[in-house]
């Protein structure tokens, strides 16, 4: 019996025979590459399958979008529309899930740059400094959507198990303007084309750079981007862009978008968009996360009409309908107007704040079937059902926002510009406007209407200004009954636009974590 | 030459070196001279006794008798010889210059040897010093169940049996001594030595005894697997001479017991009225509209069916002077009552093969124990809310019909009133969402030899091989029930796995005895464990064929990435090492002492952590052999008082939770145009801890055992206090770390409780006699303290209905598992009492109450009501669970009622996924606030749910119940007809109800709520019913035959 003591070492020993171990992997060019794969795997979580994900709550806190979605749902979409936590007191975790998967992806970029050197690259020297430049740049995307939602955030830049407190902004806009810039000098000046889209490019990165340098100086009244990036070299970036990446405006707006034009739908990697986060319709409820999960809000309240698909019905302001003037393309491309299209939409019972109007550039669609039957393309395909099997890319970047930043940023060739992005929308009805920033910020709002970026855009002309475009008293039906609803100009200032830390990661954080005003 | 051993013996005990000794004391064999032959009989029938030990006294020399019960000895002049056979009181006789001596032998009425089952032995049932409880085989095998777990049901004080479904074949939640961990729960199973999770496969007529080890004591032995107390099973053995050949059937129809009120057409379109009105809208059925509508479909009729239930048992058993032997065969059927047969069903073959061989004059044992199952079965959904088959007939509303004008089941897509459009069949939706047939096959045994070595030491070697392979296939055809209810492709899946456990034990036991008055029994003995397995899924899309039948992998043509799953790979293999020890000693039988030690180590833990050590120690002291106690023993025959205490362990955690693994798991991206091509990625998915180790149970008995008045009276008696601590518990950690959790050790529980069991027997004449029994346990469970920050383990949300919120936690101070939500006051039934609900400060506690809505308890008196008002509003965990059994025999007849019940635990019941306005309401709906007066209860209704969408205890119910599980009314022929030569010794028939009623004042279908929400890390949740498939009712007939 003492026999078996001997072996006893040996004979509990046991290892994992279908994982890797971080001390078996990191070690070839090719685990790099799997590694940085997981790391664009982690932002098309953390964009398209988070709780309350970025680009939805970004169109909901401005002035596109009301709350909406079902007269029995909780309130937790008019809390984030009004600025108002005593709308929903309960829900102190909205942003949680978008909080956990946004640093979890941030972690696969840290721990993969932390394993840079233990790489044997070899002669592919050259590989290093691009996936290193590739996991700069998706860590440098997910702190700008963090530090715009939240203000100051925890920080970190290589793998930690401690609790990391809450960094000035400024430490946070150093590492994405370093991240950034690293990527938009270090890496090939390779035309977009060259790439299979969806990979990070150094025309992204530069875009991306200026994004942040306009946001910051304008949030922040700063005269350059925490040292690191000023003016200039910010336009000089998009001047790159415009005059190497190969990239331009599509010729048609409606073209950009699926559901505005259906059969003649420029394909998702048409020649404007300069980066966006892809999505595809093989996500399942086993863990696979692919698709676009946030799409099914904006669709129509539980109701199909081709070519669009039905949805949870955060529904438009009427307000951007009327926005656009007569020939402007892109009024028909952004919004899905009930009436106007006389669609028989008839669920108006079960929606809230109904205003008859929804998102057209993120609609989730239908087609008739083999058997004539109306249906979601994404169950059509193959999709477990349309609400996780939406599979729409998220543009993040369009040419068209190159232009008009550009314009902004005082190019040289800022009129040209501008009308470029005029001329494509308004066709015959072009009639030149003077490139000043008032003007280029009302095209922008036309422009970018439902792409996740007006809210910004509005924050970055001061909380003033933001708070009084903002603030609104209107009476919307909730489940057929008029109800009156109120967005204050005093709730967005007292959050001065930020948003809630969830609960849940002040209390794991032992009260490291602090909350913002006026939640 | 006797004393010169016995003194040796002496000296060598002092020096603790008992191997020598017995290498001494086996020189001693030498002839005598005298012949001594005879017979043994039984005085009660004069019928011989094969197998009699009979011995020289003051020696180990012996025989035992033939198959006649004959005997032959030599023996030394002036000799005397003992006779001794189980269930016999002993006899001792001199030989006295006699050469024949014959012997009848008496009756042990009082059962003092009587043996109880522990960890890997057995032990007086008088001498024993911890807390376990034996249920015999025929016990079960009179409950008529397809599970024996469910037959020990209220048979077993401290022992909380629980079903987790009434779909046959479910499993049923056991827990011993109340919840110790917010992970694993369930007791440790040994089956004929061999360590098991699961005894599920096992036939009730297969089982000799079911002994349940509670007090960390008795557990010890099995150290780190017995932190949920072990339940030990031994299967039915043969006796030499007894060959007897027996068969069993029953054939029972079952039922639905009770079945929800839900309301019909008339009540659910005037509520539904009522509630969009109180919306601010305008109804939606017209008065005449609801004047012509019928009842409706009444959904809950529709799922359920009667549905039967069938066993079949042949049983052969005997032995030899060499041999003996136990096999049998049988078959049980048991179809569901939701859906009948085709979707919940339950079959299974049993085959069991036991015998032992001896060689040698005995000094050479060889045996086995096979038992080996073949269960086939199919099931529907009886998980939580997405995955709960009949979930739908509750929220179904009596409008939605079940076929459409073409015979077809409806489709509600393209339906656009509101109560129809989105709503889905839920009968329809059962039957195309649960077509599946699984077969599982599990050998589980052992084959052993025992090695007399010397007189009294033996050696046990025994290999035991827990077996399993499994494989099932499901289908889904193409169909359309709603927009959200629907399969676009027909669709297989088919699962394969396979696992062994093989476990080789070695023994070596040692007893003596020092001045006949100081009795040893000691043991070592060594234990290792490893467990393999390996399992394969795949599924794809597009069948050539259009039924379950023929829903393989291989008649699926789709070629399609995306459609197609594919996994496979080995389980992580499991090993353990251990050793352990025991010493029972006793003085006189009177005072009793046990101690226990167990050293395990286990491949789960980094190899710094992997040894875990687990000492027990117990003692007894039987107070009525004492000469002070001889006054009492006209009353009472037997009293011991019992001590114990011990420490166990449980390490049941994933694997590898040591190292830091790279995934692939669902990794990927997708890079290019092309939509669901996919390029794999990996990231590492833990934050490994090497310091991870083994959770510790400690608990402390003390109790006693009594048997009063002729032994007609016993009474068992425990208390205890069981604290599990450093819990094996996976806490969150910020994400900023890359993970959002982390196993570590930390937290404890403590449950405090007694234990009573009083059974009373009498025999009033030759043809009458009656028993009852009564027991009883109070548990008070309660969490210390839960290393987390906020010293929360948060519940799941989402699950009570759509996004709904965290509804249980475990939490210090609290029962684990305990709701909580917001405590409600009543109903605001006017304007007056809104205005004035004010807090400390003035103001308005709810300002936008209306009358008939909820009025909250502000419990934090801050004025508002917020979610720091959420309260303990329920515990799942009983306080008291009891049973009760009264047995009667006269004449031919036999009559017996079982009941068992739980008291002072709270059941969660959510049928309304409250997320849409058109879902049906349970009866009790009908009493809502409809007017100042009308009800302080339930709260008005309105089309957004708004009193309803929080968590409060609105949603919170009591659980008690007593039920009545078993009913019997019997009659032996062979005992009524009492003719000499009748071809069976018995023939038995017999009239059974199981779940005859309910006592209750739960207003669901069965308050025997086992459900809760689990997860892999955490399974501490239960009695929460969001939908609960029932036990059914069932009426049988049976037959008993021995020949």
């Amino acid at each position: 019996m003492l026999a078996f003591g001997s072996c006893t070492k040996d004979f509990l020993d046991t290892e994992p025979m279908t994982e890797l171990t971080s001390d078996n992997f990191y070690k070839t060019p090719s685990d790099a590459y799997d590694a940085l794969v997981g790391c664009y795997d982690g932002l098309q979580i953390a964009i398209g399958a988070s709780g309350m994900a970025f680009p939805v709550a970004s169109e909901v806190l401005s002035d596109d979008c009301f709350g909406g979605t079902g007269n029995s749902d909780d309130y937790k979409y008019q809390m984030l529309d009004e600025f108002d936590a005593s709308r929903s007191p309960a829900n102190v975790n909205v942003f949680d899930d978008t909080w956990v998967k946004y640093y979890q992806a941030i972690f696969r970029c840290n721990a993969l740059l932390q394993k840079m050197d233990q790489v044997q690259w070899g002669e592919n020297q050259d590989l290093k400094i691009t996936y290193q430049a590739e996991a700069r740049f998706i860590r440098a995307y997910l702190y700008f959507d963090l530090v715009r939602l939240f203000g100051p955030i925890p920080l970190l830049t290589e793998p930690s198990e401690d609790i990391i407190p809450r960094f000035e902004v400024d430490e946070v806009y150093k590492v994405i303007a370093e991240d950034l810039s690293f990527a938009a000098t270090q890496m090939d000046d390779v035309a977009y084309t060259e790439l299979p889209s969806g990979r990070v490019t150094k025309w992204a990165a530069k875009s991306l750079l200026a994004r942040v340098y306009l946001y910051y100086t304008g949030y922040y009244g700063a005269p350059d981007l925490v040292g690191v990036v000023n003016q200039s070299t910010a336009l000089a970036h998009l001047e790159d862009v415009i005059s190497k990446s190969g990239h331009g405006l599509v010729d048609d707006f409606n073209t950009l978008w699926p559901a505005a034009s259906v059969d003649n739908f420029a394909g998702e990697d048409n020649k404007e968009v300069i980066f966006s986060v892809k999505f595809t319709y093989t996500s399942d409820y086993n863990g696979n996360t692919d698709g676009n999960h946030w799409m099914v809000m904006f669709g129509m309240r539980e109701y199909d009409h081709l070519p669009y698909g039905r949805g949870w019905g955060i529904t438009v302001n009427p307000e951007l309908y009327n926005l656009y003037k007569d020939g402007d393309s892109r009024r028909d491309a952004t919004v899905i107007a009930i009436d106007e299209e006389e669609i028989p939409f008839n669920k108006q019972e079960g929606q809230r704040e109904y205003t008859g109007y929804y998102n057209k550039k993120y609609a989730p669609m239908t087609a008739i079937d083999e058997d004539g039957a109306l249906g979601s393309i994404a169950e059509q395909l193959g999709g477990v059902n349309f609400q996780i099997g939406q599979f729409q890319d998220y543009y993040a970047i369009r040419y068209a926002d190159v232009l008009l930043m550009a314009s902004e940023l005082g190019s040289s060739s800022a009129q040209q510009y501008f009308d470029q992005v005029r001329q494509r929308a308004l066709g015959n009805d072009f009639v030149a406007l003077t490139a000043n920033q008032s003007n280029i910020l009302n095209e922008r709002h036309m422009e970018f209407a439902m792409e996740g970026i007006r809210y910004w855009d509005l924050l970055r002309q001061g909380i003033g200004t933001a708070s009084s475009v903002l603030a609104t008293s209107v009476t919307l039906p909730n489940g057929g009954v008029p109800t009156s609803k109120v967005i204050s100009a005093g709730n967005i200032q007292a959050t001065k636009g930020l948003q809630q830390i969830p609960d849940n990661q002040i209390t794991l954080s032992n009260n490291v974590l602090t909350q913002n005003n006026g939640w | 030459m006797k004393k010169h051993s016995k003194r040796l013996l002496e000296s060598n005990f002092l020096r603790l070196a008992f191997l020598c000794v017995l290498l001494l004391q086996a020189n001693f064999l030498q002839a005598q001279d005298k012949t001594v032959t005879g017979t043994v009989t039984a005085e009660e029938d004069g019928m011989p006794i094969p197998g009699v030990n009979v011995v020289i006294v003051g020696t180990t020399i012996g025989t035992s008798t033939d198959f006649d019960g004959n005997y032959i000895i030599q023996v030394p002049e002036g000799g005397s010889l003992q006779f001794s056979y189980i269930g016999f009181i002993n006899q001792k006789l001199d030989v006295a210059g006699l050469t024949t001596l014959n012997v009848a032998l008496k009756t042990d009425t009082q059962q003092l040897d009587e043996v109880v089952v522990v960890g890997y032995g057995t032990q007086k049932k008088e001498l024993v010093t911890g807390a376990n409880l034996q249920v015999s085989g025929e016990d079960l095998q009179r409950q008529s169940t397809t599970s024996a777990l469910q037959a020990l049901q209220g048979q077993t004080p401290g022992v909380q049996i629980t079903s987790t479904s009434g779909q046959p074949g479910e499993g049923l939640n056991v827990v011993i001594r109340g919840l110790g961990s917010t992970g694993n729960n369930s007791p440790l199973y040994v089956v004929d030595g061999v360590l098991t999770t699961d005894i599920s496969y096992l036939n009730n007529a297969d089982i000799e005894n079911i002994s349940i080890l509670k007090d960390a004591a008795s557990a010890a032995i099995y150290g780190s697997q017995a932190a949920n107390g072990v339940v030990l099973v031994t299967t039915r053995k043969g006796r030499k001479g007894h060959a007897q050949i027996t068969f069993d059937h029953y054939y029972g129809i079952q039922e639905v017991a009770r079945t929800m009120d839900m309301t019909n057409a008339k009540e659910y379109a005037t509520l539904i009225n009522e509630s969009v009105m109180n919306s601010g809208a305008s109804p939606v059925f017209s008065n005449a509209d609801i004047a012509q509508m019928g009842e409706g479909v009444n959904w809950m009729d529709e799922m359920f069916s009667t549905a039967k239930t069938e066993n079949y048992t042949l049983g052969l058993s005997g032995g030899s002077e060499a041999s003996t032997y136990s096999s049998s065969l049988s078959y049980t059927n048991q179809e569901g009552i939701v859906g009948g047969a085709d979707l919940s069903n339950y079959e299974r073959y049993n085959f069991r093969f036991n015998s032992e061989h001896k060689f040698y004059n005995d000094r050479v044992t060889f045996g086995e124990n096979l038992s080996f199952a073949i269960i086939k079965n199919n099931g529907i959904g009886v998980g939580n809310q997405y995955n709960n088959a009949l979930r739908g007939a509750f929220q179904a509303n009596p409008l939605i019909p079940m076929y459409d004008e073409n015979g077809n089941y409806y489709n509600s897509n393209g339906d656009s009133e509101p109560w129809l459009s989105g709503m889905s069949n839920p009968y329809a939706s059962m039957v195309y969402g649960n077509q599946n047939a699984y077969e599982t096959k599990k050998l589980l045994g052992n084959v052993y030899m025992e090695f007399e070595l010397l007189e009294n030491l033996k050696f046990r070697t025994s290999l035991g091989l827990d077996y399993f392979s499994s494989q099932g296939h499901t289908f889904s055809p193409i169909y359309e029930l709603s927009s959200y209810d629907f399969n676009k492709f027909t669709t297989a899946t088919q699962n394969m796995s396979e696992g062994k456990t093989l476990i080789w034990d070695n023994l070596l036991t040692y007893t003596f005895d020092i001045n006949d008055s100081h009795h040893f029994e000691t043991m070592v003995g060594s234990s290792s464990f490893n467990y393999e397995g390996v399992s394969m899924y795949g599924s794809n899309v597009n069948l050539v064929f259009d039924d379950l039948a023929h829903a393989w992998l291989s008649n699926a043509t789709n070629t399609e990435g995306a459609q197609i799953t594919l996994t496979g790979g080995p389980d992580a293999r499991v090993k353990r090492m251990s050793y352990f020890g025991r010493l029972n000693y006793n003085f006189k039988e009177t005072y009793l002492l046990n101690v226990t030690f167990r050293a395990d180590g286990s491949s789960n833990f980094a190899s710094g952590n992997r040894w875990g050590y687990f000492p027990s120690l117990s003692a007894g002291w039987v107070l009525s052999n004492e000469n002070f106690m001889d006054s009492s023993s006209n009353w009472l025959s037997h009293f011991k008082l019992r001590a114990s205490w011990g420490q166990v362990g449980n390490q049941n955690v994933g694997n590898f939770q040591y190292l830091a693994p790279i995934t692939y798991q669902n990794t990927n991206y997708i890079f290019g145009g092309e939509e669901a091509v996919l390029t794999p990625g990996a990231y590492p998915n833990r934050l490994p801890n090497l310091g991870l180790t083994w959770e510790t149970s400690e608990q402390l008995d003390l109790g006693f055992d009594a048997r009063l008045f002729q032994n007609k009276l016993t009474i068992n008696f425990d208390w205890y206090e069981k604290t599990t601590k450093d819990w094996l518990i996976n806490i969150p950690v910020p994400p900023t770390s890359g993970v959002d959790s982390k196993w570590i050790n930390g937290g404890d529980v403590t449950n405090t409780g007694v234990e009573l069991a009083l059974n009373f027997r009498d025999q009033i004449s030759d043809d009458f006699s009656y028993s009852i029994g009564v027991n009883g346990a109070y548990n008070q469970n309660e969490v210390g303290q839960i290393p987390t920050d906020d010293g929360i383990i948060h519940g799941e949300t989402g699950q009570l209905w759509d996004n709904s919120n965290e509804f249980y936690r475990a939490e210090n101070g609290h029962g684990l598992g305990y709701f909580w939500g917001y405590k409600t006051a009543g109903v605001f039934q006017d304007v007056e009492e809104i205005q004035n609900y004010r807090g400390s400060n003035g103001g308005l506690i709810q300002p936008d109450a209306l009358p008939g809505d909820l009025k909250y308890v502000d419990s934090n008196r801050d004025g508002v009501i917020d979610a720091s008002d959420k309260v303990e509003i329920g515990d799942p965990n009983p306080d008291l669970t009891y049973g009760i059994s009264i047995g009667a025999n006269y004449k031919a007849l036999d009559f017996s009622i079982q009941a068992n019940g739980v008291a002072g635990n709270q059941l969660v019941q959510s049928y309304r996924n409250i997320t849409g306005a058109y879902g049906n309401f349970p009866s009790e709906y009908l009493n809502r606030w409809h007017g100042p007066g009308s009800s302080n209860t339930i709260p008005r209704l309105t089309v957004d749910n708004k009193n309803f969408s929080t968590f409060s205890d609105l949603y919170v119910k009591d659980g008690d119940f007593l039920r009545i599980s078993n009913l019997t009314l019997g009659y032996d022929i062979a005992k009524g007809v009492n003719k000499e030569n009748f071809f069976a010794s018995q023939l038995r028939v017999y009239f059974s109800v199981l779940n005859l009623y309910t006592f209750t004042e739960y207003n669901g279908m069965d308050p025997e709520v086992g459900y809760g929400i689990s997860s892999d890390a955490y399974n501490f949740s239960s009695g929460v019913d969001v939908g609960y498939y029932p036990r059914p009712r069932t009426y049988m007939m049976g037959l008993n035959i021995k020949f």
